[in-house]
């Protein structure tokens, strides 16, 4: 019912204050019935919450390990570029809702095939602006190392590699909001509840079948507070790695 | 300085970026242990291009290149090249940037440490030996890039107009600078500019380049002994050849600036 018709509906009288109430409920409950909601549910919430943290945290430590090998592939010659990019694409332009139950079928449904829908929906910006960081080292820079007779290792090591840092953080930044998105949705479409596996989206599909709206707001708030962890974890990182040098940590000094 | 053997020689070099267009042609020229090559010459006359050949950053399309008598196969390690910007590492402090040559060689931390401290003193960078780039003036930076050129003690120092970028005061300043270096720790200079001023106080030969393709119009010779200092720039044999130099300039042809 929509709240234009509840309004209507208590303007006729037809409604009693408290139906009007409870189906206010549904629709938009309170920031303290929510909270209620989050201590009644903790027993179910916080063991779900782990569950995808779990998952994110997996799927996100892969997403960086493979997204940077991966770039470091891609960015070494034309050819590979060429040859694996559009497989990179394919796996990324493919709905994960197409891609699930293909997981689920060749991975079986579990917790493994959660953290790799976080993976597989976090690895592509990692992949994206490494890539690009690898192979836009500034010129002069590279005719310093040529001058230098540095071999091709400590080009690498010593030039491309922090050259590329800011851009790779970057495409981590991202990532790190993607992943627990990942994890919530492959607990939907590849996750199981067996064995008290399951995590917050299995829980929400629950609460929806119940119209427990304010559980459902406690999840999208468990969620939240997942990409949030991760984002300011990756931003102190960032801070550590860039603030002496980088343009985008300057603080107005010097 | 003992100036007998020639340290470079250039025998009919060109070279052509295409078929039919020359930039540089027929360039001699034998330039001895301890000289200070500058090359002068409207733009588009080839002048970076000549050193980065020397540094063996392009090829010799005819001619030949000759350091000590021979024709270099690789890269060699007592050759050092100062580019138009300082360049240096963002990321790298200051002693970590001087030290970048000897860490590519391959050199031992202590040693590395050594030669950064006596030479970031010798620059007169002391002072800002921890900061980063971003921190430094565009002078203190050039100095950064002098310094880093010099941890490897090069025999051959070649300079792509490393002072064009900074005010007339701070240019004069580096200027002295870079010849109170030399004297201490000698090396053979090839220095492309474009300000006359600074061709004049710091070289013993000036090589005025044409445009189209790129040759040696004149070569001018600074015959004022070392070490040089400020009274040089006031003495009537500086702006003789002050004057004679940018008249040589002038008479080339070239694209107008």
């Amino acid at each position: 019912m929509l709240a234009g018709e509840i309004i209507k509906h208590n303007k006729t009288g037809s409604l009693s204050e408290e139906q009007a109430d409870n189906i206010r409920r549904v629709i938009l409950p309170y920031p303290t019935e929510i909270w209620q909601a989050t201590v009644q549910e903790r027993s179910n919430l916080f063991p779900a919450a782990y569950n995808t943290l779990k998952a994110a945290i997996i799927g996100f430590l892969s997403a960086i390990g493979i997204g940077l090998g991966l770039a470091i592939l891609l960015s070494s010659s034309k050819a590979l570029k060429r040859s694996l990019y559009p497989w990179i694409l394919v796996i990324q332009t493919i709905p994960i809702i197409i891609l699930a139950p293909i997981i689920a079928i060749w991975l079986k449904q579990g917790a493994h095939s959660v953290a790799v829908v976080s993976f597989l929906i976090s690895f592509f910006p990692i992949v994206a602006n490494t890539t690009m960081g690898l192979t836009s080292t500034d010129k002069n820079l590279l005719e310093l190392f040529a001058v230098s007779k540095a071999s091709m290792l400590q080009e690498i090591l010593f030039l491309r590699f922090p050259y590329a840092l800011p851009h790779f953080l970057s495409g981590v930044k991202i990532a790190a909001v993607l992943a627990p998105i990942g994890a919530i949705a492959g607990d939907i479409f590849v996750g199981t509840s067996a064995g008290g596996q399951g995590g917050i989206g299995f829980l929400a599909i629950l609460y929806k079948g119940d119209v427990n709206t304010p559980a459902l707001y406690a999840c999208a708030a468990l969620a939240c507070l997942m990409g949030f962890l991760f984002v300011g974890l990756v931003n102190y990182v960032q801070w550590l790695l860039l603030h002496n040098w980088h343009e985008s940590s300057l603080d107005g000094e010097a | 300085m003992v100036e007998e053997n020639a340290i470079v020689q250039l025998k009919k070099l060109s070279k052509r970026f295409d078929q039919d267009q020359d930039v540089l042609s027929d360039i001699d020229l034998e330039v001895k242990e301890g000289e200070f090559i500058s090359f002068v010459g409207p733009s588009g006359c080839g002048k970076s291009t000549l050193l980065r050949m020397l540094a063996g950053l392009t090829s010799v399309s005819e001619g030949a290149l000759l350091i000590d008598g021979a024709t270099p196969t690789e890269p060699r390690d007592d050759l050092y090249l100062v580019f138009q910007e300082a360049n240096l590492l963002p990321w790298a402090r200051v002693r970590e940037n001087v030290e970048l040559p000897m860490k590519l060689q391959g050199k031992p931390k202590i040693t590395r440490q050594a030669v950064a401290d006596a030479i970031v003193e010798l620059v007169g960078l002391q002072d800002a030996a921890d900061r980063f780039p971003r921190q430094l003036s565009g002078g203190m930076k050039m100095r950064v890039s002098i310094a880093r050129a010099l941890s490897v003690s090069p025999r051959i120092l070649l300079l792509d107009e490393p002072f064009g970028a900074l005010d007339a005061i701070t240019r004069n300043q580096l200027n002295e600078d870079l010849l109170k270096i030399r004297e201490k720790d000698p090396f053979t200079a090839f220095f492309v500019t474009h300000s006359v001023a600074e061709a004049v106080f710091l070289s013993t030969r000036i090589v005025v380049l044409e445009s189209n393709p790129g040759r040696i119009a004149d070569i001018i010779d600074v015959p004022h002994s070392y070490p040089r200092t400020v009274e040089f720039r006031e003495s009537p044999e500086y702006f003789d050849l002050l004057a004679r130099t940018s008249k040589s300039l002038r008479q080339q042809k070239g694209e107008s600036e």
